[in-house]
């Protein structure tokens, strides 16, 4: 639907907002752009006696996504449900904003700060000796931002459905589990078997597995196959996510 | 039922919240030009009946329109500007911020310096909205309503959480807004609000229309005069005086709603020659909906 009343540029506005606004909450800012590198730091690197660069490599492709989780559920998920509560979106809401603008401000916001985190991730791999082609950078880079899509809009449906508090509690438990079972932290094949299992549910062990493929370290199944399954995962979050804006009442 | 002078309608709408119907096969029209104050007890419609016309409720059954457009489409959105009840501010973004970003979403909005002015926020553009006092911050609500230069101008319950000087302020600049050709829908507990703003009363109750008049008109039609004295004389036997409406004791005064003052004070004064303190005064607009709902009561019991 085309709707000329819209004047040009609102989205791009709105995004601006939105990082700026992100700026200014330094308590959210910076525990979730350095947490991602500090663990990365000491799993990988300070508890390896003399990590490999292979090793760090493999474990920077999941770090990597565990760096957008973050942003995803906390700065989505429970975000939107505390602002739906203080009446912010309610405000957007009759404006004649059209709606994608809210999403994609907000996606902006998420993907700006995983950018933080992966870029510290990054320098950390260089220092531990990770070295490939230019082309694989560009797409693990690549891969690592857009991993805040599919997380987000899970974060969206539930912060449209939730309370702040238990948007909260739920982002945190949907954090670990994303972390743990997708085996960002731990690589999967040092789970037991049913963490494997229910890990494979989890739309982060199919982008670390992609990450993996890109660096070059042992995969489960092929790239096609973790990227098609992204893909459907992402497509129901959306669905999931629209309907919750949808029925929102505020 | 068209009409053309309409900004907005709802045509038999039927709405039902929670299971419970809170409006049933209600018309109801904004007419250009007008400030139309949208009144009524806690529960009656009001909220519901905004909610439906600004896009943010769907009807069960009925249609709303705005601009003749569906009140959900951004196009018809673009004409209307909105203050909430409950809205927010984000904390950490300036007053300034907060209105250059509403005016960016209207094709033809004022300038930012423009709106500050007007809503009485110039001194205050660089203070972050978290800083804000009550009714502070509902005058940035209002500021982002009327950014976009309007056609319809909605303000749910515009001055709660304000001191007379700021209400009394605002009511000023609404007038403005109104003679420079915009149509005003307010909703409001504030009798005093409605009878100096608007033009035009629609009085809700359960979620129907009982009254839709100038206020002159329904003061002078529910309303008559209130008498007030110190006497000796008990609200019944007041209560049978000719054109007497409502007899009661305010506090130590006999207070009397009556259709002609004069005959009534007359009777008064010669039933008790040691009567003291009477006070005759027209009939308030408060007074005149409280008679309209409890006779409405009455035609429903």
């Amino acid at each position: 639907m085309t709707d000329l009343a819209v004047p040009q540029g609102v989205w791009r506005r709105e995004c601006l907002a939105e990082v700026r606004r992100s700026w200014r909450l330094p308590q959210f800012m910076v525990p979730t752009v350095l947490t991602p590198a500090a663990f990365y730091a000491l799993f990988t690197l300070a508890l390896n006696k003399s990590p490999s660069p292979a090793v760090a490599a493999m474990t920077l492709a999941g770090y990597g996504v565990f760096a957008a989780t973050g942003p995803a559920l906390f700065g989505f998920g429970a975000g939107v449900a505390m602002e739906r509560e203080q009446g912010l979106i309610e405000l957007k809401r009759v404006s004649p904003m059209p709606a994608g603008a809210y999403v994609a401000a907000k996606l902006a916001a998420a993907i700006v700060t995983t950018a933080m985190a992966v870029a510290l991730i990054d320098l950390l791999s260089l220092v531990a000796g990770v070295r490939m082609p230019l082309a694989n950078w560009a797409a693990l880079i690549a891969l690592h931002l857009l991993s805040a899509l599919p997380l987000a809009l899970i974060g969206f449906g539930m912060g449209m459905r939730l309370g702040g508090k238990a948007a909260v509690a739920a982002a945190n438990a949907l954090f670990l589990g994303s972390a743990v079972l997708g085996g960002l932290w731990i690589p999967p094949e040092m789970l037991p078997g049913w963490m494997r299992i229910v890990g494979q549910l989890m739309p982060s062990f199919h982008l670390a597995q992609i990450g993996r493929w890109i660096v070059g370290a042992p995969t489960v199944g092929g790239p096609a196959t973790h990227a098609a399954i992204v893909a459907a995962m992402t497509a129901v979050a959306g669905a999931w996510a629209w309907t919750g804006w949808q029925r929102s009442p505020a | 039922m068209l009409d053309l002078s309409a900004v907005a309608t709802l045509a038999g709408v039927t709405k039902r919240l929670g299971g419970k119907p809170v409006l049933d096969g209600l018309d109801l029209a904004i007419r250009a030009g007008e400030v139309t104050a949208l009144i009524g007890p806690n529960g009656a419609g009001k909220s519901t009946s905004v909610g439906l016309l600004t896009g943010r409720l769907t009807p069960d059954a009925g249609e709303a329109q705005l601009f003749g457009l569906d009140p959900r489409r951004p196009a018809a959105r673009g004409r209307i500007g909105v203050m909430l009840q409950a809205a927010g501010l984000p904390d950490v973004m300036t007053v300034r911020e907060v209105i250059a970003l509403q005016s960016g979403y209207y094709v033809d909005s004022l300038p930012v310096a423009e709106t500050l002015e007007l809503a009485g926020l110039a001194d205050m553009a660089e203070r972050r909205c978290g800083t804000l006092s009550g009714g502070q911050a509902r005058r940035v609500q209002y500021a982002l309503a009327i950014c976009g230069q309007p056609e319809l101008l909605v303000l749910d319950e515009p001055t709660a959480a304000m001191d007379r000087g700021s209400a009394r302020a605002l009511w000023a600049t609404v007038r403005d807004m109104a003679d420079r050709g915009a149509s005003v829908l307010l909703t409001s507990h504030d009798l005093a609000e409605a009878d100096a703003l608007a033009d035009r009363v629609l009085l809700m109750d359960q979620g129907r229309i009982i009254a839709d008049d100038t206020p002159a008109a329904i003061r002078a039609r529910a309303g008559g005069a209130v008498i007030r004295c110190r006497t000796r004389l008990a609200p019944a036997w007041a209560s049978i005086l000719p054109g007497v409406r409502e007899a009661g004791m305010d506090g130590a005064d006999l207070r009397i709603v009556v259709a002609e003052a004069a005959p009534a004070a007359r009777m008064l004064l010669d039933a008790d020659p040691a009567l003291t303190g009477l006070r005759i005064a027209d009939a308030t607009l408060e007074d005149a909906i409280a008679q309209l709902l409890s006779a409405e009561e009455r035609v429903a019991a």
